[in-house]
């Protein structure tokens, strides 16, 4: 590459030109994208059905949109998703950080380059990728759905330019203005959250979706599309319709703001980058006057919990929890969608009380790889157990921190759902059976948690599973989920007799007996795992520090 | 080479640790002295780091026995692990938690009473100069104040013997001053500290006595003066002992400086 080299030791008097500068950043996107292939075969073929899969979605969406032409209230639908689109370019950079090496300008600091042409080459090399490519299908796709006419295409035209500038600048602006956040360990944490974030996302816009499908038609859409029309890149979109519809004026108005809205989205990438670049990195110095002070809520939680290895293993569980955002992603999204998915249901009417169930599942598979969890850190639990004494206290102690979360959890949760739908008299029975569910997972993920470890990759909000332990993991929690399912058979089957008999007036037994059961499920599995781990301990140690 | 003459601290014999095709250690068989600040050297993949995780308990060996104050390292945790402080290179610590808590933590694991474990950690903290970054979560820690965190947390025990895996790579020359100062004392009160490095003047200028690794076997054992024998310098006979030559700098680099610009 002659054209880096010389931007690298370009001297002042021959700087390269703008045109030049450009083709080097879209020569080393081209590189990059390229080198995504250059990998291990397993990992190509990944790559590969990736951009496959993604190809065919856009495709699907562009199909979609063109069979919407001449469905009425079409143009809120585009002129909807022209905005969502913008808003998860502008999302995106702060979650995948580290996917585009070319998002974080700061490396390119030594170069001698002006700002202008570096924005200008910056830009057009972020065309270049599988994004860029899936934005433009969708954005070709509204214009086809929306335009009628020659001044309709001809706004179209103009509206898809405008459009696609408009998000990527957006995405780079974003990602410029927060670098200094998104290399840090916080912003790295931010990343590592997005999962749940996208995890909740899907069910709110699940429900979103069911709910057009409900009231009966686009037409749903229209109060949002009014507002949205006069938000870039909405308003593009929407001049197309304007357009269609013979109203130039506001066509061209709403064009205009588009185009107000892209020069000031560059203005402040500029501003950002000539800032960024020319400002000395002054993250250190912040963290070195911050003043030290001591975190809250030490002396409270500590003081009521057991002295000893009991109490101090429970508040470090706590503690993660909230600190690590591994741990925090796995809980906030059990805590979460043990209760949306069975009210959500519940409140579009065909909801029943056994959805209730997700609540204890999802929170007792908190108990599955627990030394995984730790990461190699687990050799400083390793070098305090001596004996399978030991090794159950620590289990115990685990299984108790889960248990103080997810007792009151489950018993809120389960009585809020059968609030929600009404069936107060099926609550005795599937409390019951929520504990004994409850009980058996941690009971289960205690043995797992001993016989099958594996790595969690801490990087990434996506990957929970280290390479080469896809298999273990998957022998780990279905494996447990199956033997948990098991375990709890005998009460299933005495809560079906008891329906099938119509014995209706003992069916309140099954919540002290649920109870009872899951009490001891969980004692017998913590009381089988503790051997097991202490006998294990190297073997776990190695399990967990992969990746 | 003669033995020391104070009672082993550790006892080795026949450990060996296959990767696969390589024998990370193959047959390794060593007596250390007890009170003494040992070190081991070597050059990077010699085995210092998978000999020093099986003498610990931190990985399984093939074969071989490990003995640490006459109990054996698998067969009697119990009286091993609380005998023991270690500083493992390249595993994770609880990083989510403050320094502070990372100590309170340990200690209770240890079954330490918690006042106890209060008074130790603040002393430690003092001591090497952690004090003022106590509540900062040691994920935002540097390199040096890792070690020093990991460093006490590994004494807070009061162990008899302390094992620490390349406790100064990557420390600034404070924190490796403060955790040397840390080590002399603690040592001079009797312990033992085995350490592994491969920077030898580091060796040299710390420890009594010294063994010496390469590929996976002990090449030579005993006090640094015995070891070191007639070479000028530990560096010396250390290069002398894994059998490496200096490269002839021929002409390969002869653009490289300043009569060729």
């Amino acid at each position: 590459m002659n054209d880096t080299h010389q931007a690298a030791t370009g001297q002042v008097a021959v700087r390269p030109g703008a045109a030049s500068l450009t083709s080097v950043f879209v020569r080393l996107k081209l590189a990059l994208l390229r080198n995504g292939l250059r990998q291990s075969s397993g990992r190509r073929a990944v790559y590969v059905t990736s951009i496959v899969l993604v190809m065919l979605v856009t495709a699907l969406q562009m199909l979609g949109l063109i069979a919407l032409r001449g469905t009425a209230h079409s143009a809120a639908l585009t002129t909807l998703l022209v905005v969502v689109l913008a808003l998860g370019w502008a999302v995106m950079p702060l979650f995948f950080a580290s996917g585009d090496e070319t998002l974080d300008p700061t490396r390119l600091v030594m170069l001698p380059l002006r700002p202008i042409p570096l924005v200008m080459a910056l830009l057009t090399a972020s065309l270049v990728g599988i994004g860029p490519v899936f934005t433009l299908a969708i954005i070709v796709g509204s214009v086809i759905a929306t335009a009628h006419g020659a001044a309709a295409t001809v706004v179209g035209g103009l509206a898809t330019v405008l459009t696609v500038l408009v998000c990527l600048a957006l995405a780079r602006a974003v990602a410029t203005a927060n670098i200094r956040l998104l290399t840090s360990r916080r912003g790295r944490d931010l990343a590592v959250l997005s999962g749940l974030i996208i995890g909740v996302g899907m069910q709110f816009v699940n429900l979103g979706v069911r709910q057009l499908g409900a009231a009966g038609g686009l037409q749903a859409l229209q109060p949002v599309a009014d507002v949205l029309r006069w938000v870039p890149p909405g308003s593009a979109m929407d001049a197309v319709r304007a357009a269609s519809d013979g109203k130039y004026g506001i066509a061209v108005a709403e064009l205009g703001i588009t185009t107000t809205g892209l020069v000031l989205l560059l203005w402040w990438w500029l501003r950002s980058l000539t800032r960024l670049m020319t400002s000395p990195d002054s993250s250190t110095l912040q963290a070195a006057a911050q003043p030290d002070t001591a975190r809250g809520g030490r002396a409270g939680i500590a003081g009521l919990l057991p002295a000893g290895r009991t109490g101090a293993v429970m508040l470090r569980s706590l503690r993660y929890i909230w600190r690590d955002p591994k741990t925090k992603t796995a809980w906030m999204s059990s805590l979460t969608l043990g209760l949306l998915v069975p009210i959500l249901n519940a409140a579009q009417g065909h909801g029943s009380l056994y959805f209730a169930f997700f609540a204890p599942g999802l929170l007792g598979m908190q108990m599955y790889n627990q030394f995984g969890q730790d990461t190699s850190a687990f050799w400083m639990v390793l070098q305090t157990i001596a004996s399978p004494a030991d090794a159950y206290a620590e289990l115990r102690a685990r299984a108790l921190t889960m248990s103080l979360i997810a007792v009151p959890y489950v018993a809120l949760g389960v009585t809020a759902v059968a609030a929600v739908t009404g069936d107060w008299r099926g609550l005795p029975e599937v409390l019951g059976l929520s504990f004994a569910l409850l009980g058996t997972l941690l009971g289960t993920g205690a043995l797992t948690s001993a016989l099958f470890p594996y790595s969690i990759p801490q990087g990434s909000g996506f990957k929970n599973v280290a390479p080469g332990q896809v298999g273990i993991a998957w022998l780990s929690l279905f494996g447990g989920l199956v033997t948990g399912a098991l375990f709890c058979s005998p009460l299933i089957a005495l809560t079906i007799w008891l329906h099938i008999s119509g014995s209706f007036g003992l069916v309140w037994t099954l919540l002290p007996l649920g109870a009872a059961y899951g009490f001891c499920a969980a004692w017998g599995g913590l009381r089988l795992a503790g051997p097991r781990v202490a006998a294990r301990l190297p073997e776990i140690l190695l399990a967990v520090s992969k990746g | 080479m003669e033995h020391g003459r104070a009672p082993a601290a550790v006892r080795i014999e026949g450990l060996w640790k296959q990767f696969g095709q390589q024998a990370a250690v193959a047959g390794v068989d060593l007596e250390l002295p007890a009170g003494q600040f040992i070190g081991l050297v070597g050059p990077n993949g010699a085995g210092k780091t998978t000999t020093l995780s099986m003498v610990t308990g931190l990985l399984r060996p093939d074969s071989g026995r490990v003995e640490i104050g006459g109990h054996d390292v698998w067969s009697d945790p119990v009286a091993v692990k609380s005998r023991i402080g270690v500083l493992p290179e390249g595993l994770r610590l609880f990083e989510r938690l403050s320094g502070r808590e990372l100590l309170s933590y340990t200690g209770r694991l240890r079954g330490l009473p918690g006042d106890e474990v209060d008074r130790r950690a603040t002393q430690l903290l003092d001591v090497l100069d952690l004090a003022g970054a106590q509540h900062k979560l040691v994920v935002d820690y540097s390199t040096g104040m890792r070690k020093k965190i990991g460093l006490a947390a590994a004494l807070l025990h009061n162990p008899e013997i302390l094992f620490l895996d390349e406790p100064f790579e990557g420390v600034d020359p404070v924190s490796a001053q403060t955790i040397r100062g840390v080590l002399e004392r603690y040592t001079a009160s009797g312990a033992t500290v085995v350490f592994s490095s491969h920077v030898m003047e580091l060796v040299e200028s710390l420890c009594s006595w010294v063994a010496v690794m390469a590929a996976g076997r002990i090449r030579a054992y005993g006090p640094v003066a015995d070891v070191r024998g007639t070479a000028a310098s530990l560096q010396a006979a250390f290069l002398e002992l894994v059998g490496a030559q200096r490269t002839a700098s021929g002409d390969s680099l002869d653009w490289l400086g300043g009569d060729a610009r």
